[in-house]
């Protein structure tokens, strides 16, 4: 019995495939997922995902959204998913520092400030 | 008389100019398939929208987020048009300026601050001779509008909704019906009408979720999620319609060529026949004047 996984983007469904087990990035952190499991809605954080294929893990890196999980088929709805190789280091450094660079006069401002960081230092992690 | 040798002139542009018509028709209607295309592909993402919304509708909770509020009082609002770079298409972005201009005017007495953004080289130049200011421009969307490029809109938007910049956006763009069908129309995006709820409700609802962290926190994040993916809807459905529209123009501008051409050459036929008659003519005139 194996899991199926789906990934779409606003652009395309980017991912179509069939794994052992997978590893999704939660807002709070990384949550495994094996065949069998409850039917579950989920936010997802920025982070990796990971994929335990016959043909090797994949990885990925989401950038925020929603996971559903229904009947062996993962559902991913993410505003951007790459193949973590494609991600580069100093590319994401600066993506850092801009972030760093935003205002935070105001509580909202401040929120927004937050996020961008956090998107930014785990887009770093996982293109290291 | 018309001269034969213009009139021959004539024809051979006009054949030119149905040549790169053609051209570019097929071009439009290549482009036209990619942009359907994608289009098509981007409907997975809201169909599972709306799927994970009708989920949390159907777990009992009340649908309420700070963007689908209505603001008590409007003082900013935000105009975003959306055209094409280039020419050659028709009415397409006439009727899109023709939607907008009264609902400007509208708007402007009602509410004390406006701002107008555009995309589409044709729209910033048609909103400039009709004498309305634009503050953003983006000149960067052509057939396949990037999800990237229209998410830094879109959060833009969101920010300056959520500060209380901007209490109100609408967006003016061609929706694309069908192939034959294509209306320019003035939504407001913000604050959001509604989320498109599911009917699928009753077969699918029957599935227990279990929500991480909760369903409140995931509607938190899905209304933006929303207002994106409808955002980008908009670009694509205004690419598909310039592919349409430039299609339609270009094929009646073949068909056009096609016909003047017929017409030219009848006109040059005759042109050549009276000038050869008028020839045959002065030589039977000279032959019986020598003869006699």
């Amino acid at each position: 019995m194996s899991l199926r996984c789906i990934v779409v983007t606003p652009e395309k469904t980017e991912l179509d495939c069939e794994a052992n087990a997978i590893n999704l990035p939660m807002f709070d952190g990384s949550l495994g997922v094996l065949p069998g499991r409850a039917p579950m809605i989920g936010r997802l954080g920025f982070g990796t995902l990971l994929l335990e294929t016959a043909a090797g893990p994949q990885k990925y890196f989401v950038d925020g959204g929603f996971a559903q999980v229904e009947d062996n088929v993962v559902n991913l709805l993410t505003e951007r998913a790459l193949p973590v190789d494609m991600l580069d280091v100093g590319e994401s450094e600066k993506v850092l520092l801009e972030a760093l660079e935003l205002p935070s006069n105001t509580p909202e401002l401040a929120a927004i400030k937050a996020t961008a960081v956090l998107r930014a230092r785990c887009q770093l992690r996982s293109a290291r | 008389m018309a001269n034969a040798r213009a009139l021959d002139k004539r024809r051979k542009s006009i054949r030119n100019i149905r040549k790169i018509t053609r051209t570019m028709e097929l071009i439009a209607t290549a482009r036209y398939k990619k942009a359907m295309d994608r289009a098509h592909a981007a409907t997975a993402y809201t169909d599972q929208l709306t799927k994970i919304v009708s989920q949390l509708a159907a777990a009992g909770l009340q649908v309420s987020h700070p963007l689908l509020e209505q603001r008590p009082e409007t003082n900013h609002a935000r105009m975003l048009v959306l055209t094409s770079n280039r020419g050659l298409c028709g009415g397409y972005n006439g009727s899109v300026l023709r939607e907008v201009m009264p609902r400007i005017a509208e708007l402007r007495e009602n509410i004390p601050d406006v701002v107008v953004d555009c995309s589409g080289k044709r729209g910033i130049d048609g909103l400039a001779f009709r004498g309305v200011e634009t503050d953003q421009q983006f000149r960067n969307f052509e057939d396949q509008p990037a999800f990237d490029e229209v998410d830094k809109i879109a959060s833009h938007y969101l920010n300056l909704f959520i500060t209380g910049k901007m209490d109100r956006l609408d967006i003016a763009y061609t929706k694309f019906i069908s192939t034959s069908k294509q209306i320019a129309k003035v939504e407001t995006l913000l604050p959001l009408a509604s989320l498109d709820e599911g009917d699928d409700v009753g077969e699918s609802g029957i599935t227990e979720y279990e929500f991480l962290p909760s369903a409140e926190s995931i509607l938190e994040e899905i209304v933006p999620a929303s207002f994106k993916a409808r955002l980008f809807k908009c670009f694509l459905d205004a690419a598909v319609s310039e592919q349409v529209a430039r299609m339609i123009a270009m094929k009646g501008a073949t068909e056009n060529a096609g016909d003047m051409i017929k017409q030219l050459s009848m006109t040059y036929n005759r042109a050549r026949q009276g000038q050869i008659t008028g020839e045959i003519m002065e030589i039977i005139g000279g032959v019986e004047a020598l003869e006699g």
